[in-house]
């Protein structure tokens, strides 16, 4: 079992050198510190306008968010590994091929998962906070109960994604029902005594009110779940094959003013049925958008008027820009070169696309000022939204090219993109403040970006493009 | 057999990955008409070889030349001429089969692709997968995918990697005829394979490559002249190599 479990993080350990590169990866860890260092000095000024306790909330909804992400890929794994490395697999699948139990190295890989992300971004983490901590008047004390509360809330997102999976294998109306109940009960004691159902987030309880019986009902939450899913977990699903009526072709024609048709109908069916356009719409997109919208709505009284709709709109150009990584995750560009298709070809496509979905923002822009009253500045905000969503996608197409999903966690290209956009956001947030119809001056960021994007063509059609 | 001269023309090909010379010096020329097989054992540069035939990848040294043009100046328009059936098959996910067909005739711009298409489902026999995602087909049936989108547009050349490795010997028999008849009427092939049976059955031509470096190029008729067999003369070459 422990030569499983060191080949097991080996192997996880490659995963991410091999798509990161060894010293990018390396340093990843370094620079959580490094954020979380640098961002505990902030504390004292969120805490004038955010109270402590949403604070602990965000942090430990962040990284049982973590653990649930992790635990998910952990069951995708071999498809994502197949799209990027082409026929990959990994010793979590290898039960079938090696005398050892599916429960044996199913147990074996939630300790790997628990031990090597406790590494990568708990105790980094908390090891910038627990430094800083001294120099902003926290005591040493409350770093350390921080260790144990996230990474029980990451360990709880692991259990409780495993747990859910393994039911979902064994009998999906089994997982509606106890998703229901879940619903049913946040729901009830919200609208009917008024509690919020967070607050028995079983990490968050520990945080605020230590106690041994606290911490030991926390970890048997965690067992049990874990336990049940090792007992349960099968490597046996269903047949899940599905069949379409032919899409492209009409599609394609439908899209005849696209640059390449036939591509542009590809990206739309690769949203539609993977899940994608509803999935990411919802949560990488309207859920972090409604959560930046209640931080600006804090800062009502200290902006100028219109200050929050504009500002939201520079950080909806900035998230709708991350579309570019959606429609870019189905495919590398091995799927293309047994055809006569250019790098140049593909990224001229994808940005098409990615033209399309910015009607989400544009529309979301819209509702947003008409319900908070500020249709004087609808247009530059719009404006503003679509011109920072487009030129943060130029960076993007220039320093990633096809592989933006994977690239952005390159430290040198994270720098590098951060800095771009920043020194555009920061020009632009200083105008908009000082009249808000300044903020129209953000179209001119086409010109760069165009730039950017040359940069692009020139940068990832000379190359051999990367394998990952 | 007089060879016709400009449908492959290699000259030194290089090419390195790390301290590994992939493919290394390697100059062949392939004739019109003529099935050609690439030999040699696994890791022996084969793939590499043909990646940087169609201009997926670039060499580091010597030069080729495809039907005529460079394959580093025009790597698309090779691909335009040229099918290919690479060593992994990796049609798109979340398309049907028949949708993938479609796509390659948008892109090939081929007329009549569902017509052809129909020709091929039935040919390879897997009509009943027409309208099943990419990603869940079996391994044999995206092989006879891949194989469909490389020969839909009738392409003059066909360069492909490993044809046979995931279809059952009903249909390894039958591919071999279709491979055999395209050559007779005019076109070129020229693969890659690890099955030595194979490469005797239906190849003209041959060369073996071995760790990056070419050992021996030749044909089969040769090879039978000398009342030889492939395997044979392949097995002492490479085992001579070894030892040197």
């Amino acid at each position: 079992m422990f030569k499983l479990f060191t080949n097991m993080m080996k192997e996880e350990w490659r995963i991410h050198s091999t798509i990161f590169g060894s010293l990018s990866f390396a340093l990843f860890p370094v620079m959580i510190f490094g954020i979380a260092f640098m961002g505990s000095f902030l504390l004292p000024l969120f805490r004038t306008v955010i109270p402590r306790g949403d604070l602990s909330t965000i942090v430990h909804a962040l990284f049982l968010l973590l653990g649930i992400m992790v635990g998910a890929f952990g069951l995708i794994g071999q498809e994502a590994m197949n799209r990027r490395f082409g026929q990959a697999s990994l010793l979590a699948y290898s039960a079938k091929s090696l005398p050892i139990s599916v429960q044996e190295i199913f147990c074996t890989f939630v300790v790997k998962d628990t031990v090597y992300y406790f590494f990568l971004w708990v105790l980094p983490f908390v090891g910038g906070f627990a430094i800083a901590s001294p120099f902003i008047g926290i005591p040493l004390l409350l770093p350390a109960l921080l260790l144990l509360t996230l990474t029980l809330a990451f360990l709880t997102g692991l259990s409780v994604v495993f747990f859910l999976s393994t039911v979902y294998a064994r009998s999906k109306p089994a997982l509606g029902i106890i998703l229901a109940l879940i619903l049913i009960a946040g729901a009830g004691l919200y609208l009917f005594a008024g509690i919020n159902i967070a607050l028995f987030f079983p990490p968050l309880m520990l945080f605020y009110s230590f106690s041994w019986v606290l911490l030991g009902l926390t970890c048997a939450v965690i067992l049990i779940l874990s336990a049940v899913a090792i007992l349960l977990f099968t490597s046996e699903y269903a047949d899940t094959t599905k069949r379409y009526d032919s899409a492209l072709s009409p599609l394609a024609q439908r899209l005849s003013f696209f640059p390449y048709p036939p591509l542009a109908a590809k990206d739309l069916i690769d949203l539609s049925r993977s899940g994608s356009f509803i999935g990411q719409t919802i949560f990488s997109f309207l859920i972090p958008l409604g959560l930046l919208w209640f931080l600006l709505s804090v800062l009502t009284r200290l902006l100028p008027p219109g200050g929050v709709l504009l500002l939201f709109a520079i950080l909806t150009g900035v998230i709708a820009s991350t579309m570019y990584t959606w429609i870019t995750a189905f495919d590398s560009y091995n799927s293309y070169t047994c055809l006569p298709v250019s790098v140049r070809a593909l990224l001229t496509s994808k940005m098409c696309s990615f033209a399309m979905l910015q009607l989400i923002p544009f529309v979301l822009i819209i509702v947003v000022s008409l319900l908070t009253r500020g249709v004087a500045y609808l247009i530059p905000a719009l404006v503003l939204c679509l011109s920072v969503s487009f030129f943060s996608l130029a960076i993007t197409v220039w320093l990633t090219g096809l592989s933006p999903g994977v690239m952005v966690y390159d430290a040198k290209v994270l720098v590098t993109y951060l800095f771009v956009l920043g020194i555009a956001l920061i020009v632009l947030i200083a105008l908009m403040f000082v009249n808000p119809d300044y903020a129209l001056v953000s179209v001119l960021l086409f010109l760069p970006g165009w730039f950017f994007v040359r940069q692009g063509y020139a940068k990832w059609d000379i190359l051999d493009q990367p394998t990952f | 057999m007089e060879k016709s001269p400009g449908i492959i023309e290699a000259l030194g090909l290089f090419k390195q990955y790390g301290d590994v010379a992939a493919v290394n010096n390697v100059s062949l020329s392939v004739g019109k008409g003529e099935l050609f097989g690439l030999l040699g054992p696994n890791g022996s540069g084969k793939t590499t070889m043909i990646k940087m035939l169609t201009g997926q990848i670039r060499s580091d040294g010597g030069s080729a030349t495809v039907l005529g043009l460079d394959v580093e100046k025009d790597p698309i328009g090779i691909r335009e001429l040229v099918g290919i059936i690479p060593e992994q098959e990796t049609p798109p996910s979340f398309l049907t089969s028949t949708e993938y067909l479609d796509f390659v005739g948008e892109v090939r711009h081929i007329a009549n692709v569902e017509k052809k298409a129909d020709w091929w489902f039935d040919f390879l026999d897997f009509s009943d997968k027409r309208d099943v995602l990419c990603k869940d087909l079996s391994r044999g049936t995206r092989q006879k995918l891949m194989f469909t989108q490389a020969f839909l547009h009738k392409p003059v050349l066909a360069l492909i990697d490993e044809p046979l490795i995931n279809f059952d010997p009903i249909m390894q028999h039958k591919v071999k005829d279709y491979l055999a008849e395209y050559v007779r009427s005019g076109n070129t092939i020229f693969l890659s394979t690890h099955i030595l049976q194979i490469a005797e059955e239906i190849c003209t031509g041959f060369a073996i490559l071995h760790k990056g470096k070419l050992l021996h190029t030749g044909t089969v008729a040769e090879l039978k002249q000398r009342d030889q067999h492939l395997d044979d003369f392949f097995f002492s070459l490479v085992q001579k190599e070894s030892h040197v």
